[in-house]
Formats: structure tokens, C-alpha cells, sequence
């Protein structure tokens, strides 16, 4: 793995540019770019001064500038949370848009929560329930119900499961049911970070060890653990004004240590009846000696703690409860800031910080009192316990806005006077699509599970790895889906298949009542008065059942289904 | 290797050009009206690009540069072409007969040895993980560099097996995958009449309408421009070259996918796709390599002979180039493996062969040693080749893409391209 000793040179040329007096011209570029490129008002930032040092801030404890409740308390928190959003948009002089309407609201939480939209019998009785706490009780509903577990399985088995030839006869599925798992008990993020990174046995006994053996060497598991964990990418210091100026090259092979006692069994080739279940991990008295388990760049050096200590640690202990203490610690700098900073983008689309595992110090946070204060919280008495993060954020009203802007909002992007419309995930989308058509094809990743070579891939795989098209995940804010994804929704039988037409518009002489089953179905809200009367139009013009068929296309093709408003 | 969440950075500059003036004039007809094509850009003189992607790595020994008085010099013999100097093997001779328009290079190296690294590598240029940046794909950089934004056709197409797609250039720039040339486009056909296909994107044009007044997000002008397009090519003329059951020239290029991908290729450029890969699998020949190789080489032979006449028959083989590789060579001795040997992954020397594309033909470049072991003159590295490529193709192989991080990625990186030694 030659390449690796590229990255690490590279990660050593930008602390060399940085330890010197000055900036190179070209770090000084790109803070010039930097300044450019951020979208927050100018009422609330200032721009980077290309013409001074950049900044150096030192790793120390946040002070905290926003109080935050004695108690797990939602309400309270959510009430935090508006305080320093409203005091942000109104510095800006921006109006906030209204409260979203109760349609908005239940298709964004569902979507967001559980992955899919809500069936047409749950929207209906959502939007004609009467009780004023009602969003409450639904975002209870949805973070009990099992389909969070999937939705956040999903998430991250992109991450932690990156598209590599290295991994290629690594199973997926028991990782993607070991997430499933642990996101449903939610035994705080603390602990789940801490049974991932120490994980131990094999893969049937232990899903979670399979993290391993599809980043099998300790430069790729230093990289992913600081990215998806710690908010920090490692590998990218040549991008960057790195401000941590005592970080060197032994500093990045000091966290590396934590993982050379690992020994991850090399995965067999499943097209030669190789059996991935009873590989697995275990982590021995002294450096492994699987060769390919390091870079040929590797340094031996004593494991230490990024900008933190060298931790005093037996020979014949293992390394990696060391590390996950350290890191789930809250005093742990990044840690909490990280959970933080996902949780946030995962409810907008963006977080305080972006890219979300690019916190830096010099990347500035469009709140950073409120990151601060979230973190501080969530680690402290919120046990890092994030479905109550996520219920906090979604009772705030930053989060219930409706995405529709305002004259003078609607160029923000950053201070949440609006909420941003989302793209539909390639497994939303098909979730989605399954909840409306009745197609229960959704539930081929179990079958597939059982195969335990685990190759043959279930629609629901075949079709989220074709609208990925190579990717490990799509953005959430822009549609990419391309021409052959568009093909397929409109021209598959996906959206052409009549028994789930006359399932959806049912057995009605009423065009009305038809039209609006279809649009509760596919987007969870009754048509417009105006949508009745043009669609009953057409109705009257083509045929009651060849019309169902064209407007249910036309809704499940439409921008409205693939977007969350 | 690392899952680069596409957060901060989005692609809209490209897009904004497909989808501009698309909500002024309101959302009225996608039917009617193709698209008129855009000229590209740039000095070479290929307007497209046909890879022939050889899966496995072909034995450059027993192909374009054989060595009868080595150790491992193999069954086959060389053969002249029509132009002198240049030999290749014997099992290539309608080709021989085009070779006045083919260049051969021989002495290409590559760092990988292993076939998904060094597929990759071929494609991109990059190491696979380098950086923890997905990289594109030389389809997918030419679709960016020189693709048209408001054709209805799209600006890469691979046929058959599986392509290296765009990376961090994002979906837009990903191939259509044909997987069976007789099948053509997947899902082209509209399951509806066209009267009610009419009927029903003017249904969706009202919802989209109706939702972009009141939201007025980005995300819903680019779907709108992207079923736009999808909704063209269904519509199109063009798109009738993906129909080659009708065509008169097929059999000319032999029987089988590969052939039948090739005769697609020659469809789509002539209608102005700008790239199109092909995929012949199995030259992995660890075993059997005579009579494996010889069989690919018959598949080859018909249908490049047939591509590079038709092509100049049509007075298109100036502005096509057509590339034929394979992820690394073979090794210069043979195995002793099993009762019918064969010859194992080899990157070190190997070669690749292009035709048309504005080349000067009937030549070599570079030179093996005797063995066909290593580069003896004129070594040509993976980056050098796809930098001269892009220079055939008036792309700027220097320019800097960002990636959605905003890192800025030059497309060849420390290119020494051969173009003037070549044209």
C-alpha cells in the first residue's frame, strides 16, 4: 500500500508549511478562497483577513456561554436551541418563515426519523388529530419505532463501510444489523462508540468487529475513527491551515498505535466458497504481525492521544478501551462536538460545521455558543443519548419552520430562518416508493442476509447501489440522481403498475376522493383545492382508471416526492 | 476508501448552464424541440473517444509486440502490416491492413499488479484511495471537459461490464451502462403511448410548477432539468443509435457482445457522443493463454478493422479516437501451471494501441527490451498516456477540479504527454 506513504508526506509537507512565521502564498490563497466561499451573512461573520497569520487556537476545554437545563428535558432544550437561533437571524435583520403546516411537518420528521414517509392512513389521522401536542407524540412514535434503527443503519454503514477492492469479500449485513441493533436500544453514543472501536470476536458472534476487516489497516482505522467519531480528517492536512502547529508526524502514528494489537483476519474470497462469518478480530499482548495490516510508512512509536497524553499502559493490555475511554470522555474536545455536528446535519442538511467531519478550528461554526453548549450538554447530564438529541432538535421551532422562504430570507442558508429542502436518500427513495405502491420488496435485505456467502443482493440493495452510482452516499441538499435514474422511475414498473394504482386510488366513483387517497399516499397531504379541480378535469377527459394511473406517475415522478420540504 | 459526504460543495456551476433559462420561459416544452448541440471546446482534433477496455490484462506478447527470440516468445508469430516497420501478431490481420492508421506504444508501466487496483488506476490515473478522494474516470473527465450540457444523448457510455465511474465529478458525470448492446438503453422505452406520456409530463410539469413557486429550492430546477433530458432521449432521433438490431455494417464486426458494443460505439459518435467505453473480459490467461488469446485477438481483429473503415468511410475517424487497453500486461515468460500455460499479471511493460483521432499512423512508440520485460526507450507512464489523450481531445489535463471538500485535483497529475511525437 505504497500510496499511504503519499498522504502521510503530504500530511507532514502542510504541518511544515504551517510551523513556520508565515503562511506560504499558497496557504494564503486558499484562505483568501475560504473567506469566499462561506455563505454566512456578513452581519454575523468576518470574513477571513487574508493578510493575517492564521489564527492558532489552542485545544482547551469550551467555555460555555449558554446555559443549558440541570435535567434531560427536551422542552428546555429545545428552548436553548431557539434562543441563540433567533438571536442569530435577528442580528442578521432576516424575518424567521412561519411554522411549517402539520403536512410539512410529518413528512420531514418521518422521513428524517424512520426513512420513509408516512403510510395514507397515518397522515390522514396526523392531520385531522386535533390534540396540540401532537407533533410531540409523533416524533415519540417515530424514535420508537424500529425503522430508526434502519435509517441510521444506513447511514452508517456507508461510512463505516466504505466502497474499497480491500473489502470487497467482507459481509455487510452483519455490520448493517449490528447498527440496526444498537441504534433501536440507543445505549448512548458513548457506549456504542466504545463497543465499535474495541469490538472483539467474530463476525457471527460480533457484527460490529466487521468496522475492522473493511478498513483493514491501522492508518485507514485512524482515519475513519478521527472522521466519523471525532469530526477530524487526518489525511487531508494538506488542505488546510492545520492549527494544531505541535502536531507531527509521530503524533498521527501515536494514535495509530492504539490499533497495532489488532489482528483482523484477512476476508476469504466468497467466489471460492470462502465462509466471512467465522473471520473476526481479536486483539493480542503485542503488535500484530500481520505485515499488510500496516503501511509501509508506518512509524513505531508509543500510542498517545491526538494533542492529549501518552496514556501509561500495561504491555499485555489491550490498547483499544484506552482509546475509546479517551475519546468518549466528556472532556474529549471533539468527541461531543462531532455527535453534536452530525446530529445537527443529519435534522438540516447541514451542520454547524461543514463539511461535518472537517472541524477544524479554523473552520468556523456558524454557532459555535450553541455547538458548545449542545456538546456540553449531551455529554453531561444528556448521557450522550441521542434520541433525545433528536427529539430536542425536532421540537425546536428552528426545526418545525416551514422550508417555504420569505422575500428577505430566501438566500439564507446558514442561520435557519427557513428550513432547507432535503433530497431523498437513494434508501429513502426506495422505502418511500415501496410505502406507496405496496411492493414488498423492501424486506429482500433479510433474505439476502441468509445467504451466507452474502453476494446476491436484494432489490433494495440493486436498487440503492444504482442511484448511488459509485458513490458511498449522495448529497443531502443537491439532487444528483442522472438521466438513467430518472429513466427507471419513470419507465420501470416502479411507477407503472396498475394493481398498485387501483390499491392506492381504490374502489371510489368519486375522482375527488381518489385523487386525494393518491396524494395522501405518496405526499402525505390532501390536494389543493386547485389540484382537485384541474385533476377531476382530467379525470373527465381520459378515464377514471387510465387517469389514477397517469397522476399516480405523475406524483411519484414528481420533485415534491423525491424532495422533503 | 473514505465516504466523502458531498456537504458544502455542490455542483451547480455545471448545472446552472443546463439549467439556465429553464423556469423564464416556465416549464413548457420538454416534448417538442431538440436540444441544439453545443461545439466543444479545445485544439485536438478528436471530438470522441472509443475505449476498448481489455478486462484482465492482455498479454502485450502475444498482441502488439511480440518477441520471436525470447525466452518466453510463445506460439504466436509476428506478421507485417501495411505499413512498414510495424509488426504485430499474426491472429490481428484485418487490422495489419488499418495499421496505417493505428499507432502502437509499447514500454507503458503501471505501479499496479493487482486487477481492481489497476483498473482503476488505468481509468483514472490515481491510486485507488489516494488521498481519500474517489477520483473520475477518463469517461467521466471528458464528459466534464467536453460533454454537451444540452444534448439529449448522454456524454459517456459503457458497454458491457463495469466502469470506472465519476467520482468526486458527481452523478451527471456517470456512464449509461448498456449491459446487452441488443437490449440497449435500460428503461428507454416508455411503458405508455406517447399521447400519454404527453399527458402525463404535462401533469408532472404542473406539480413541479406549482411546488418551485412556493419552494423555489435549486434541488427542484435541477430535477426538472434532469427529467428533462432523460424525457429527450427517449424522444430523440438520436437515441436510435442504441438500436443496432437494424444495422447494415454489424456483422462486419463479428458476433458476439463485444462486437456488437463496438458497432453501438460507431452508432453513438457518429450521432456526437463524446465517449464511449467498450469492455472485452477475459484476458486474464493464467491458464491457456494461446488459445484464449488467440480467440480474444479474432474478437478484436473484426471489430477494430471494421470500426477504423467504417469510421473513415464516414469521414469520422479524424475526429474519433479509438483506444484499446487493458489494466496491465503479462508476463514475459511463460507459466508452468497446469497441462495449458498461460502468463500472469505483468504492469511493468505492456502496451496499448490507438487508431484515428487525428494520429499520425503506421507507427511505434517506445520499445521494450528483448524479453518484453521492461520499457528500453521511451517509457511510458499510465499518466502520460491519458495526459496525450486529453491533448488528442483539446482538454486541458492541467486544469484543477475541486472536489465537493473543495480540494483542488489537477485531472492528469505530473503528466509528460507525447502528443507532438505522435500527430
Amino acid at each position: 500500500m505504497r500510496f499511504r506513504s503519499l498522504a502521510l508526506f503530504a500530511l507532514t509537507a502542510g504541518l511544515a508549511v504551517l510551523a513556520g512565521d508565515f503562511p506560504s502564498l499558497d496557504a494564503q490563497e486558499k484562505a483568501i478562497k475560504k473567506g469566499k466561499k462561506k455563505v454566512d451573512p456578513p452581519a454575523t461573520t468576518t470574513p477571513a483577513d487574508p493578510a493575517t497569520k492564521p489564527e492558532v487556537k489552542p485545544v482547551a476545554p469550551p467555555v460555555i456561554h449558554v446555559a443549558t437545563p440541570k435535567t434531560k428535558d427536551p422542552a428546555a432544550l429545545a428552548k436553548v436551541i431557539d434562543a441563540e437561533i433567533t438571536r442569530k437571524i435577528a442580528t442578521a435583520k432576516l424575518t424567521a418563515s412561519a411554522q411549517s403546516s402539520d403536512e410539512e411537518f410529518l413528512r420531514r420528521v418521518s422521513l428524517d426519523i424512520t426513512g420513509v414517509i408516512p403510510s395514507a392512513e397515518r397522515a390522514k389521522a396526523f392531520i385531522d388529530d386535533k390534540s396540540p401536542d401532537k407533533r410531540t407524540k409523533l416524533i415519540d412514535e417515530l424514535l420508537a419505532d424500529p425503522r430508526f434503527g434502519r435509517r441510521m443503519a444506513d447511514i452508517w454503514t456507508a461510512k463505516l463501510f466504505p466502497k474499497d477492492s480491500g473489502n470487497r469479500f467482507v459481509l455487510k449485513d452483519p455490520l448493517y444489523k449490528w447498527l440496526e441493533e444498537e441504534f433501536n436500544k440507543n445505549p448512548g453514543w458513548d457506549t456504542f462508540t466504545t463497543r465499535l472501536v474495541s469490538a472483539t470476536g467474530t463476525v457471527a458472534e460480533n457484527g460490529a468487529v466487521t468496522y475492522f476487516l473493511a478498513n483493514r489497516s491501522v492508518d485507514k482505522l485512524t482515519d475513519t475513527t478521527a472522521q466519523h467519531f471525532l469530526g477530524i480528517q487526518l489525511q487531508c492536512a494538506q488542505c488546510h491551515n492545520h492549527p494544531f502547529t505541535t502536531w507531527k508526524q509521530t503524533e498521527y502514528w501515536g494514535m495509530a498505535a492504539f490499533y497495532g494489537k489488532v489482528k483482523a483476519d484477512n476476508p476469504k474470497n466468497a467466489n471460492k466458497g470462502g465462509d466471512n462469518t467465522t473471520i473476526g478480530v481479536t486483539e493480542g499482548p503485542r503488535q500484530t504481525k500481520q505485515k499488510d495490516f500496516f503501511p509501509e510508512s508506518a512509524k513505531t512509536v508509543p500510542a498517545k492521544f491526538l494533542g492529549g497524553p501518552e496514556p501509561s499502559l500495561g504491555a499485555a493490555e489491550p490498547y483499544r478501551p484506552a482509546l475509546a475511554k479517551w475519546m468518549t470522555s466528556p472532556s474529549n474536545a471533539f468527541f461531543a462536538k462531532s455527535m453534536v455536528n452530525r446530529t445537527w446535519a443529519h435534522l438540516f442538511g447541514r451542520g454547524f460545521v461543514n463539511p461535518v467531519d472537517d472541524m477544524l478550528p479554523e473552520n468556523d461554526p456558524t454557532h459555535p455558543d450553541l455547538m458548545a453548549a449542545l456538546a456540553h450538554h449531551v455529554s453531561t447530564t444528556g448521557e450522550f443519548d441521542l434520541k433525545y438529541l433528536i427529539k430536542a432538535i425536532c421540537l425546536s421551532d428552528a426545526y418545525q419552520r416551514t422550508s417555504k422562504p420569505t422575500a428577505d430570507n430566501k438566500n439564507d442558508k446558514a442561520l435557519y430562518s427557513h428550513v432547507a429542502v432535503k433530497v431523498l436518500s437513494p434508501e429513502q427513495l426506495f422505502d418511500s416508493l415501496a410505502q406507496v405502491t405496496g411492493n414488498r420488496a423492501s424486506d429482500a435485505r433479510v433474505k439476502g442476509a441468509a445467504n451466507p456467502k452474502g453476494v446476491r443482493l436484494g432489490a433494495r440493495d440493486q436498487f440503492v447501489n444504482f442511484f448511488l452510482a459509485g458513490a458511498d452516499s449522495t448529497s443531502a441538499l443537491d439532487y444528483e440522481a442522472g438521466i438513467p435514474q430518472a429513466l427507471r422511475l419513470m419507465n420501470s414498473p416502479i411507477a407503472n403498475n396498475p394493481a398498485a394504482v387501483r390499491a392506492v386510488a381504490g374502489t371510489t366513483s368519486k375522482p375527488e376522493e381518489a385523487i386525494e387517497r393518491i396524494y395522501l399516499a405518496a405526499l402525505s397531504r390532501r390536494p389543493t383545492a386547485d389540484e382537485t379541480k384541474s385533476l377531476t378535469d382530467y379525470v373527465t377527459r381520459v378515464g377514471a382508471q387510465t387517469a389514477y394511473g397517469d397522476i399516480l406517475w405523475a406524483v411519484l415522478n414528481s420533485s415534491e416526492f423525491t424532495l422533503v420540504k | 476508501m473514505f465516504s466523502m459526504k458531498l456537504q458544502e460543495k455542490t455542483r451547480r456551476d455545471m448545472l446552472k448552464l443546463t439549467a439556465a433559462g429553464v423556469f423564464a420561459p416556465a416549464l413548457s416544452g420538454w416534448l417538442p424541440a431538440l436540444a441544439k448541440a453545443a461545439p466543444t471546446g479545445g485544439k485536438g482534433k478528436a471530438k470522441s473517444c472509443i475505449l476498448l477496455w481489455m478486462d484482465g490484462g492482455p498479454s502485450h506478447k502475444d498482441t502488439w509486440d511480440l518477441k520471436p527470440e525470447s525466452k518466453g516468445a510463445g506460439e504466436f508469430k509476428p506478421a507485417k502490416t501495411v505499413s512498414a516497420g510495424v509488426e504485430i501478431s499474426e491472429h490481428l490481420p484485418k487490422i495489419a491492413q488499418v495499421m496505417n492508421h493505428g499507432l502502437v506504444i509499447r514500454g507503458v508501466s503501471s505501479p499496479e499488479g493487482a486487477h481492481a487496483r489497476a483498473k482503476y488506476y488505468g481509468h483514472t490515473g490515481f491510486r485507488e484511495g489516494q488521498g481519500g478522494v474517489v477520483y473520475p474516470s477518463l469517461g467521466a473527465i471528458v464528459s466534464q471537459e467536453a460533454g454537451k450540457s444540452d444534448s439529449p444523448m448522454p456524454n459517456f457510455v459503457a458497454v458491457g461490464g463495469r466502469s470506472y465511474g465519476s467520482g468526486f465529478l458527481g452523478p451527471k458525470h456517470q456512464p449509461l451502462l448498456i449491459t446487452d448492446p441488443n437490449r440497449g438503453v435500460e428503461d428507454l422505452k416508455s411503458s405508455v403511448t406517447a399521447a400519454q406520456l404527453g399527458n402525463r409530463v404535462g401533469l408532472l410539469e404542473q406539480m413541479d410548477k406549482a411546488f418551485h413557486r412556493e419552494y423555489g429550492a435549486d434541488s427542484i430546477t435541477d430535477h426538472k432539468t434532469t427529467y428533462e433530458r432523460a424525457v429527450k432521449l427517449m424522444q430523440s432521433k438520436e437515441a436510435k443509435a442504441f438500436d443496432i438490431a437494424g444495422d447494415e455494417t454489424k456483422s462486419k464486426y463479428g458476433s458476439g457482445r463485444f462486437a456488437e458494443g463496438v458497432c453501438m460505439a460507431r452508432r453513438l459518435v457518429e450521432v456526437g457522443v463524446p465517449f464511449v467505453e467498450v469492455t472485452l473480459g477475459g484476458w486474464d490467461t493464467h491458464q491457456d493463454n494461446f488459445t484464449r488469446v488467440k480467440n480474444l485477438s479474432g474478437q478484436v481483429d473484426s471489430a477494430v478493422s471494421a470500426l477504423v473503415n467504417d469510421l473513415k468511410d464516414k469521414g469520422l475517424l479524424d475526429s474519433t479516437l479509438i483506444v484499446w487497453m487493458g489494466e496491465f500486461g503479462r508476463t514475459p515468460n511463460i507459466n508452468n501451471r497446469g497441462a495449458n500455460p498461460g502468463r500472469d499479471h505483468y504492469p511493468r511493460a505492456w502496451s496499448i494501441a490507438m487508431f484515428g483521432g487525428g494520429l499520425k499512423g503506421g507507427q511505434v512508440f517506445g520499445k521494450t527490451d528483448k524479453e518484453g520485460a521492461s520499457p528500453a526507450e521511451k517509457p511510458v507512464a499510465v499518466q502520460d498516456f491519458l495526459a496525450t489523450v486529453c491533448e488528442l481531445m483539446g482538454i486541458d489535463h492541467t486544469k484543477k477540479n475541486e472536489t465537493p471538500t473543495g480540494r483542488p485535483i489537477q485531472i492528469v497529475e505530473k503528466p509528460k504527454p507525447f502528443t507532438k511525437e505522435v500527430v
